[in-house]
């Protein structure tokens, strides 16, 4: 179903999706995409389609909850509000994040010293 | 763990209102769309560029909905109720297949089900004993002379006891009958006799009252006595005031303290009415208390936790041996045995059980086998419609698993009808099996049997579901959708596989037609055999004396004479007699004895022979025949010298080659010691075991040379049984109007009664037998005939081209008798090995009777050649011009 790049894009999908909601408040799936590609100055051009599953993993394990709204522009759409579980997790994750990538950093940079 | 749970419990949340997740799913993907299409045209594209672009970006709808279901959804229970859809569906569309498939697996696994549930309930469901798996009989034994597991005495056991450290707790206990009087009629209750230690050990509470403390088994205490809860009800109305009060247990009072509940028996096999007494309090066993001599007390003991069963035995053999220094004179040459409770209570039902599970284990094989052969046809001719759906795309795996769900539907669905076919069948079973089978009551269709019908349903349908789906996926696609039309011929390997299956039914057929067959005419021979005596017309009837006020062998003497006096002063009375034990009726009592004047028998050996002490008249009664001397008369009284009778296998084991008349014979039997008695007389040979165990020696002595408590009376009488009952009843109470006459039965019901098991187990095989022979017959129909009906077309040919219908008629049979030898040659061996489990059970038959493996092979030859006759009559009749036109 999924290829490895797409493995590793998973994980970090859902961590953005959840800081996303984090920082922004509840919002729905097309602004979280259109939010993510803002933040990432578009250096990260997603098939909008993958936030999707996303959204429903993170929604599985009760880390953000769903809710009908009504959209800036008066359209019907699904809302995302992170939850309390969720925010704990985001910051377990963040940190993890923060010391996987420094390590990952550090490795990457000694390999290209030489 | 917590993550997973939450998952598992959304996703079954999800699945369970799925179509409306489809649709909000699709109307947020649509906002998204729409939201994306504005900000792109607000970007300056047009509106068709903006939606295009937006329908790119977001990525195709279709398959971000199949995502979203996957990850929502659980997949595989979907695709297999998807399955089963279909497969429903298919079933439903070939009623008849599918009806003969479920009908065949509802017997199958119905009575698969039905037996288990008496195998279950009887053999792996733990006694009603607080944690019975730890609760052991210990034996004494004295395996060089042949004896097994006997009791114990008081003092030896009070030993084994004191010094054992293996046992937290142990109890003795004995049953016999005594007689209740002080309320209402008399009545003769069976009682157990127990040390007071009995219901702490087996961890039971009472209804009411108390059960026995210490203080009740010592001896001097006051008689006490616990009721069980069916004798309560029964015989005292379920008074609750009964506790406290006084009965009379053969003429002493005893104080009732407890009432147990319904749910406790103990012995395990005895009649729900009982009651309880302190041993010492016994007017039998109380009064052998005192000797080291005598092996009556069956002990239990409850194995302390962590003791292996090796270091227990290491400690009884030890303490076997201490008690042999010891006490050399009892106790010499005798070992400490111990063996589960439940094995005791069980322990000679487990191999015919488990012979009656194996037997209706195979009729379900065979049904197995006769459903994957359908399976196999109809896959042939859906050959074409799976060729079909692998061009689209169905991988390999999907078919199988397809066709493999199709068999778990068709296996559950036979599973649901053979559920309710085996509650019959339960009910059944348990009004056919003999009163001895211990847990009877239990036996029932619960929670555990239903796991068994489930699991059994389910490996039915992989069983034949298996072969068919790995050869309908296995290749041919291109042949398979060339082939024109419904009729695809069929390849090589599925032919070969149908044949197998047919002959391998023909085989398992043989296998359980040769166990029946063995087992039916062992059966029918132990019908045929004569027990040595002439039971028609003879009725029994037990009167027991109450020894607290009988208590002397005189007093019984006097009262069996007065009652016999009377009995042959009625009309149609005249041929009774006095007889303890009874053949079959009561079991044997084998007493060792000596002969005067010859050397004691060889070490490890020792002379035995069933004791019968009877009134005079009793060989006339049973008519057993006098073969020398003469039988005992009315002067052979206890003034008088002792003598006895023996029978022909005796005077034939002993006193080979010799005259026995003269010998004198030297034993003793309660209340006289080592006696001499001189044999006058020689008679035939009695089974008085059991019907299907050959003659033992036997010894008679005349009743008022050696006199018992009780008169258990043989009457040889035309008149109707109510009728000679009342007149015994009358002629006893006109003796003593509190003495209850009881168990009145005929012979013939009794031999009858003691032939319940085999009878039992000799009419299911042969009710397996039958399906599996109704089975394979059909499997073999199935076969020919659809390998007739692919092969019109050839024999179309061959009729055009001149071969005689005779030729057609004899090539099918021919096929038919390949098939059938084929089967027979797999069979013969095979049943052979199984007749080995069923060995045991054969009387007078040999488990390889050449008779019984002949006339089985023949008949099945017969069966099979007339299913396969039916279609080959079809072949003979194909007309060569719609034959050639079938394509």
């Amino acid at each position: 179903m999924t290829d490895d790049r797409s493995e590793i894009i998973r994980g970090t999908l859902d961590l953005m999706v959840l800081k996303t909601l984090d920082a922004m408040g509840p919002l729905h799936g097309y602004g979280i995409a259109r939010r993510i590609e803002q933040i990432s100055e578009d250096a990260l051009q997603i098939n909008q389609g993958t936030i999707y599953a996303s959204l429903v993993r993170l929604t599985q394990k009760r880390w953000i909850s769903a809710a009908w709204g009504t959209s800036e522009n008066n359209r019907k759409a699904r809302f995302y509000t992170i939850t309390k579980s969720g925010r704990t997790q985001l910051h377990a994750d963040a940190r993890n994040w923060a010391r996987v990538s420094t390590v990952v950093g550090r490795v990457l940079g000694l390999a290209d010293r030489g | 763990m917590l993550e997973a749970i939450k998952t598992v419990a959304s996703r079954i949340q999800a699945w369970v209102s799925s179509d409306d997740a489809d649709r909000e799913f699709a109307q947020e993907l649509q906002g998204h769309l729409e939201m994306l299409t504005a900000e792109n045209v607000r970007r300056g594209m047009s509106p068709e560029t903006a939606a295009r672009s937006a329908r790119i970006r977001l990525g195709g709808v279709a398959q971000l909905q199949e995502v979203n279901r996957d990850l929502r959804g659980l997949p595989a229970i979907q695709m297999f109720l998807q399955d089963a859809r279909f497969a429903l569906r298919m079933l439903r569309r070939n009623p008849g297949f599918t009806a003969v498939a479920v009908l065949t697996l509802a017997l199958g696994i119905g009575a698969n089900t039905a037996i288990f549930s008496v195998v279950y309930a009887v053999l792996l469901k733990p006694l009603p004993y607080g944690q019975a798996d730890q609760l052991f009989n210990v034996f004494q034994a004295k395996p060089q002379e042949g004896i097994g597991g006997t009791g114990w005495s008081y003092l030896n056991f009070s030993e084994l006891r004191a010094h054992n450290k293996i046992f937290s707790d142990m109890a003795g206990s004995q049953k016999h009958q005594l007689t209740l009087t002080g309320r209402g009629e008399p009545s003769v209750v069976n009682t157990s006799v127990v040390t007071p230690e009995l219901f702490s050990l087996l961890g039971q509470k009472p209804l009411a009252g108390r059960t026995f403390v210490a203080e009740d088994g010592k001896r001097g205490a006051a008689p006490v006595v616990v009721l069980s809860e069916d004798l309560w009800r029964g015989y005292f109305n379920a008074d609750p005031g009964v506790i406290g009060s006084s009965i009379d247990l053969d003429k002493r009072a005893f104080t009732i303290v407890g009432i147990m509940p319904a749910s406790f028996r103990f012995p395990f096999l005895t009649k729900t009415e009982q009651l309880w007494i302190p041993l010492f309090q016994d007017p039998l066993f109380g009064s052998f208390v005192d000797q080291r001599k005598g092996h009556w007390l069956q002990v239990t003991g409850r194995l302390k936790p962590g003791v292996t069963l090796a270091r227990a035995r290491a400690e009884l053999g030890a303490i076997g041996a201490r008690l042999a220094s010891d006490y050399p004179a009892e106790n010499a040459g005798w070992q400490i045995q111990m063996v589960p409770l439940q094995d005791m209570i069980v322990g000679e039902l487990k191999s015919p059980l488990f012979v009656l599970l194996g037997a209706v284990g195979l009729v379900l094989l065979i049904a197995c086998a006769n459903i994957a052969n359908l399976l196999l046809t109809r896959a042939t001719s859906r050959a074409r419609e799976i060729a079909v759906r692998t061009s689209l795309g169905a991988g390999r795996s999907r078919i199988v698993r397809q066709l493999l769900s199709e068999a778990a539907v068709l296996g559950l669905l036979g599973g649901l009808a053979g559920i309710a076919f085996a509650y019959w069948g339960v009910h059944v079973l348990t009004s056919l099996l003999p009163a001895t089978v211990p847990q009877v009551n239990a036996i029932r269709v619960d929670y555990w049997v239903l796991g068994f019908a489930l699991v059994l349903s389910l490996a039915a349908g992989c069983a034949f579901g298996l072969a068919p789906a790995l050869f309908s996926a296995g290749g041919g696609l291109v042949a398979n959708l060339r082939e024109g039309g419904g009729r695809a011929t069929e390849s090589r390997g599925r032919q070969r596989a149908r044949s197998f299956l047919a002959a391998g039914e023909i085989a398992l057929a043989m296998v359980l037609l040769v166990s029946a067959g063995l087992v039916l005419r062992s059966f029918a021979k132990l019908l045929s055999v004569s027990p040595g005596f002439d039971v028609q017309h003879v009725v029994k009837a037990d009167i027991s004396l109450p020894r607290f006020q009988y208590s002397t062998p005189q007093q019984w003497t006097r009262f069996a004479d007065e009652l016999m006096a009377r009995l042959h002063a009625q009309p149609g009375l005249s041929n009774s007699a006095v007889a303890v034990p009874r053949p079959i009726a009561d079991g044997n009592i084998n007493l060792a004895f000596d002969i005067v004047g010859s050397p004691p028998p060889s070490a490890g050996t020792s002379r035995t022979a069933s004791y019968v002490s009877i009134s005079p008249e009793y060989f006339r009664v049973l008519e057993i025949p006098l073969v020398g001397g003469r039988v005992f008369d009315e002067h052979d009284i206890a003034s008088t010298g002792r003598v006895a009778v023996i029978s022909r296998a005796m005077a034939r084991l002993y006193f080979p080659n010799q005259d026995p008349i003269g010998k004198r014979l030297a034993f003793g039997f309660p209340p006289d010691g080592m006696v001499e008695r001189e044999i006058v007389g020689v008679v035939g040979d009695v089974r008085d075991v059991a019907l299907g165990k050959e003659p033992g020696p036997m010894m008679y002595v005349p009743f008022a040379q050696a006199p018992f408590w009780g008169a258990n009376v043989v009457v040889r009488s035309t008149l109707g049984t109510d009728a000679i009952a009342a007149t015994i009843r009358r002629q006893v109470q006109a003796l003593d109007k509190d003495l209850p006459v009881t168990d009145v039965a005929t012979m013939p019901d009794i031999l009858e009664a003691s032939l319940s098991q085999p009878k039992f187990r000799t009419f299911l095989l042969g009710l397996f037998a039958a399906m599996a022979l109704l089975l394979a017959a059909t499997g073999i129909f199935g076969v020919i005939s659809y390998s007739v009906s692919c092969r019109t077309n050839e024999i179309g040919i061959r009729l055009a081209l001149g071969a005689s219908r005779g030729a057609i008629l004899r090539m099918v049979l021919r096929e038919t008798l390949v098939l059938t030898g084929f089967g027979l040659v797999l069979g013969v061996p095979s049943a052979l090995a199984a007749a080995r489990l069923v060995g045991h059970m054969l009387f007078d038959v040999s488990a390889h009777d050449p008779a019984t493996l002949t006339a089985v092979a023949v008949g099945l030859a017969a069966v099979a050649v007339l299913a396969g006759y039916v279609p080959a009559r079809r072949a003979m009749r194909v007309d060569p011009i719609v034959a050639l036109r079938y394509e």
